[in-house]
């Protein structure tokens, strides 16, 4: 078991708020990823969970027992550095086994736990060695090694893919989210990589400047999101965002040209931020004219860059594209494609519910 | 292909090295060749560089009863003496630099930044403007002529580098070994025990060799605080030599060698724990 529960944590510096008020539940077994910007406070709020920060505000539950003042050994919780944090002068074996050696289990247990961990993760052959004679990689899965021998309530995460290069970043994630899979331990996994957060995520929190600003499924967050902020943070390319003002349950942008119908509850007259993905675009013989500005194609999928007034903007295609730059085009977006979003608060006034 | 270039300038290299330290070492060098000479030997002209016929008769010297009656000072109790003071104050140091110095490198307090380069400010101070109000002070508290006495200020004068030297090293040990170590499972002292401590090896050898070096050799002090003979440490014994009747450099030569003995052994053996890069493998490389 393994259920996580904050209620309204803050955390401050000094006089600095640097977290205000986050609320979340995470149930038993759940993939969690804390995504947003640099700063915006995920390591300390992963840091408050582990109890390496004592929060100024707030209770933080684990299955029900609030552990506000418990420190970091007796909260049951296993964490990964993003630096690792391997202990130097301990060979491979000795560091995933510090913390039973501490909990005085007999050294058969030790070696029996610590030798099945090693199996899961591929290290066998790696026990003797000392951290400074291993790869990346390597050094990344002794730390997952020491966290699994413990077998927590719930395994944090601190960027731990951060130091790999690209190739074995995405090696390493399919590994942590297999592992999960079969260890199904709760974890709360914190990255900036909005892929990292798409790909292994049960749920994902996205947060910004201290506040959580959404919270669903990574489809939810790609299909409904909640602000412009959540809307251009997920997917790659960033959604397209472009000023319209709504005029007759019609989005009418600069030049005049209607992008679509208005999707949700707006009042005619209002000032609004259209938004529409790079792969929901479709070029038609009528709609938006635009000029070709630039093509990438990148094999399976061409992105382009078109211009219309001095809106940029970017779309994806798996077509063969024939256009080249300079060519005008005419696009339009699906209806149920359009987000709007309020040009002064940035919430989403689009109140569709998922496709299931 | 430039193998020649480079034997070359290392021959050139080695050859500067070896003419500075025979510069350096040749008077400790023959003051150690003297020790095995005898008297006579000592005054006759010319002067011979090799012992004609080695003895131990200087050290043997040192160390009998009866020679000590008179003309020497008791070199048994001189060492053991110096021991003494050495040993513990360099324990004390240690022990209560490396709890400063982890207070220092790890802990929140109002004031620690000025505190740490107050302690440096402090070495500047020593030296000979502080041997009389040192000595009034010691004998205001009973504690002249006394070793208790000199371990004591030995501590409170090589306490600030020592917690000076650790917490710059305790500082390059970064944080989240120890909170590791703490979320698995590890007390604070445990954690600085058995994670921190080892890594910073070559910071307590080094400041516990600078220490003992210190204390062992130390003369000022030690000659205005101690008055009885069998309080007195080697280097009184070494410069009292001077007041002796006749100047017999072979028991100089034995003595000097015996109270250098100590000091080229420890660099002997701390050397190797300077070089070692402990931390190497720690966080991402
Ligand atoms: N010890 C500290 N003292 C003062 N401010 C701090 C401290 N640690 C963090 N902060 C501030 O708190 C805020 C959140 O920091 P945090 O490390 O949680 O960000 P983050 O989301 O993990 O960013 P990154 O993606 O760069 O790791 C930042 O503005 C940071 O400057
Ligand atoms: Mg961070």
């Amino acid at each position: 078991m393994g259920s996580v529960a904050l209620r309204n944590i803050r955390k401050s510096y000094g006089a600095v708020e640097v977290l205000h008020g986050i609320d979340l539940d995470i149930q038993d077994g759940e993939f969690t990823v804390l995504v947003g910007p640099s700063g915006c406070g995920k390591s300390t709020l992963l840091r408050s969970i582990a109890g390496l920060e004592t929060i100024s505000g707030g209770d933080i539950a684990i299955d029900d027992a609030v552990i506000n003042t418990l420190v970091p050994k007796d909260r049951d919780i296993a964490m990964v550095f993003q630096n690792y944090a391997l202990y130097p002068h301990m060979t491979v074996a000795k560091n995933m086994g510090f913390s039973l050696r501490l909990a005085r289990q007999s050294q058969a247990e030790i070696d029996r736990k610590v030798k099945a961990a090693a199996e899961i993760l591929d290290l066998t052959a790696l026990l003797d060695r000392y951290p400074r004679q291993l790869s990346g990689g390597q050094r990344q899965r002794v730390a997952m090694g020491r966290a699994i021998v413990r077998d927590p309530k719930v395994f944090l995460f601190d960027e731990p893919l951060s130091n790999l290069d690209a190739k074995l970043r995405v090696q390493m994630r399919s590994e942590i989210k297999e592992l999960h899979q079969r260890l199904k331990t709760t974890t709360i996994y914190v990255t900036h990589d909005q892929i990292e957060a798409m790909t292994m995520a049960d749920k994902i929190v996205v947060m910004r400047g201290g506040h959580v600003e959404q919270i669903g499924t990574p489809l939810e967050l790609y299909d409904t999101p909640a602000s412009v902020f959540v809307a251009g943070f997920i997917g790659s390319p960033s959604m397209n965002f472009v000023a319209a003002s709504a005029e007759g349950g019609m989005l009418r942008i600069a030049s005049g040209e209607v992008l679509g119908p208005v999707t949700g509850d707006v009042s005619s007259g209002r000032e609004v931020i259209a938004g529409f993905r790079p792969e929901d675009i479709r070029l038609s013989d009528t709609g938006i004219g635009a000029r070709v500005a630039l093509i990438e194609p990148t094999g399976a999928e061409t992105q382009l860059t078109l211009r219309t007034g001095d809106a940029s903007i970017i779309m994806t295609t798996r077509d063969r594209i024939t256009q080249s730059v300079g060519d005008t085009v005419h696009f339009s977006v699906p209806a149920d494609k359009l987000h709007c979003f309020d040009a002064a608060s940035e919430l989403s006034l689009t109140n569709r519910t998922r496709p299931q | 292909m430039n193998e020649q270039p480079r034997t070359l300038y290392w021959i050139f290299l080695s050859l500067v090295g070896l003419v500075i330290s025979l510069y350096v070492l040749f008077p400790v060098f023959w003051l150690f060749l003297a020790s095995f000479k005898t008297q006579a030997e000592l005054a006759q002209l010319p002067i011979s560089f090799w012992p004609e016929a080695p003895t131990f008769d200087a050290y043997k010297a040192l160390f009998s009863p009866t020679h000590q009656k008179g003309q020497l000072l008791d070199w048994p109790q001189l060492i053991g003496n110096s021991f003494f003071i050495a040993v513990s104050s360099t324990i004390i140091v240690l022990v209560f630099g490396t709890l400063a110095g982890y207070a220092f490198s790890r802990l929140n307090f109002p004031g620690r930044d000025l505190i740490l380069g107050g302690l440096l400010i402090s070495r500047m101070f020593q030296g000979a403007a502080l041997l009389l109000p040192t000595y009034r002070l010691m004998s205001m508290i009973g504690l002249q002529d006394s070793l208790i006495g000199l371990v004591l200020l030995y501590s409170a004068f090589g306490l600030p580098f020592a917690t000076w030297i650790i917490a710059s090293s305790l500082r390059e040990i970064p944080r989240e070994l120890e909170e590791s170590a703490m979320i698995d499972g590890a007390s604070r002292l445990q954690s600085m025990v058995m994670v921190v401590l080892p890594l910073a090896t070559p910071a307590l050898i080094t400041a516990a060799m600078w220490h003992f070096v210190g204390a062992w050799s130390e003369f000022a002090f030690a000659s205005i605080l101690l008055e009885s003979n069998d309080h007195k440490t080697v280097t009184i014994g070494l410069a009292s030599f001077v007041e002796l009747f006749t100047l017999e450099f072979q028991y100089v030569g034995a003595a000097a060698t015996i109270v250098a003995l100590p000091i080229m052994l420890i660099f002997l053996f701390g050397q190797r724990y300077f070089t070692r890069g402990l931390l190497a493998g720690a966080v991402k490389g």
